[in-house]
């Protein structure tokens, strides 16, 4: 385990203590290339007790699914940062994770899906 | 797992519509996204002026649309600035396609994002915002001055308007699918 648990009374009222770039580890790409801005994912139960607030905060935007966009929206966080973290939450069996967008250009029952979809509207 | 993401790019020049137009078919309020660039990937940029900088943020709208249980539509925004092109390739990866929004009094302001999907093959259609009033121009003329290729659509839109803004998504999705492979 990478992470050593933390009992999360760093978040000073000044603002963020932890750089961004120390809460992954200095890592700038997901291991997970498929991972894309749209992709989406959901928490998975599993226990959460070793997890620094950073990482609970994205969990917790998980309940239902949503996209690594979205989650770094509404967590202010940049999209590079959101997309790490939710790849290390995926490798660690917390977040399962959607199709890649990039998978679907070619299929023709989605793109009739989303065609209905939109003529519904 | 069963969940699908599909992604649409609203592209076109600065002041053309493009998050009016993600605003306007969201289920949700536009959200907004920011990418931080470092020093590195800003040397190619253009800082006279901001020496010292050492970050500049880059800024992507977006909204969605659930099209089924298992099913969800994004649509991001180009950032508001041309050279920011890393962005676009991660928003045209795997996307549908794109929405290009042109205004008629700006034309040479969508030149770059039409050139954009053109090189690359992603299908797109032109969407003429109606935004400002009537359009002066034919289609032809609006054709030859954005080098539109024949095989691409061009249609008319508001983007304040729901209905007409879904009808553009339409048609670039009509498009899409006619440029698939039959039997695909």
């Amino acid at each position: 385990m990478a992470f050593d648990a933390w009992d999360g009374e760093d978040e000073a009222a000044a603002g963020r203590f932890v750089p961004l770039y120390v809460l992954v580890n200095g890592r700038t790409s997901p291991r997970d290339s498929s991972l894309d801005l749209a992709t989406q994912v959901v928490a998975l139960p599993a226990d959460r007790r070793r997890l620094e607030p950073e990482y609970l905060d994205v969990l917790n935007q998980c309940g239902n699914w949503i996209s690594v966009a979205e989650i770094g929206a509404y967590l202010h966080l940049p999209l590079t940062i959101t997309k790490v973290m939710v790849d290390v939450l995926v490798e660690q069996g917390y977040l399962g994770v959607g199709a890649p967008a990039q998978q679907n250009i070619i299929d023709m029952r989605l793109l009739d899906s989303v065609l209905a979809g939109l003529e519904r509207l | 797992m069963n969940r699908t993401s599909v992604k649409i790019v609203v592209a076109g020049g600065f002041g053309t519509g493009k998050t009016t137009l993600v605003g306007s078919v969201s289920e949700i309020a536009p959200l907004t996204t920011e990418e931080i660039l470092t020093e590195a990937s800003v040397g190619v940029d253009d800082t006279t002026g901001v020496e010292g900088k050492t970050h500049t943020t880059v800024a992507l709208d977006f909204g969605r649309i659930t099209i089924s249980p298992d099913i969800v539509l994004y649509l991001f925004g180009t950032p508001g600035q041309d050279r920011f092109w890393f962005m676009w390739d991660e928003l045209a990866q795997g996307a549908v396609g794109a929405i290009v929004l042109v205004d008629t009094r700006r034309l040479e302001t969508s030149f770059a994002a039409v050139d954009y999907f053109e090189r690359r093959g992603i299908p797109f259609v032109a969407a003429v915002n109606r935004f400002y009033g009537e359009c002066a121009y034919s289609e032809d003329e609006i054709r030859s001055a954005l080098e539109l290729s024949s095989e691409v659509p061009l249609v008319y839109c508001d983007a304040r308007d729901r209905e007409s803004s879904k009808l553009a998504l339409i048609a670039l999705v009509r498009h899409a699918m006619s440029r698939l492979p039959a039997g695909v």
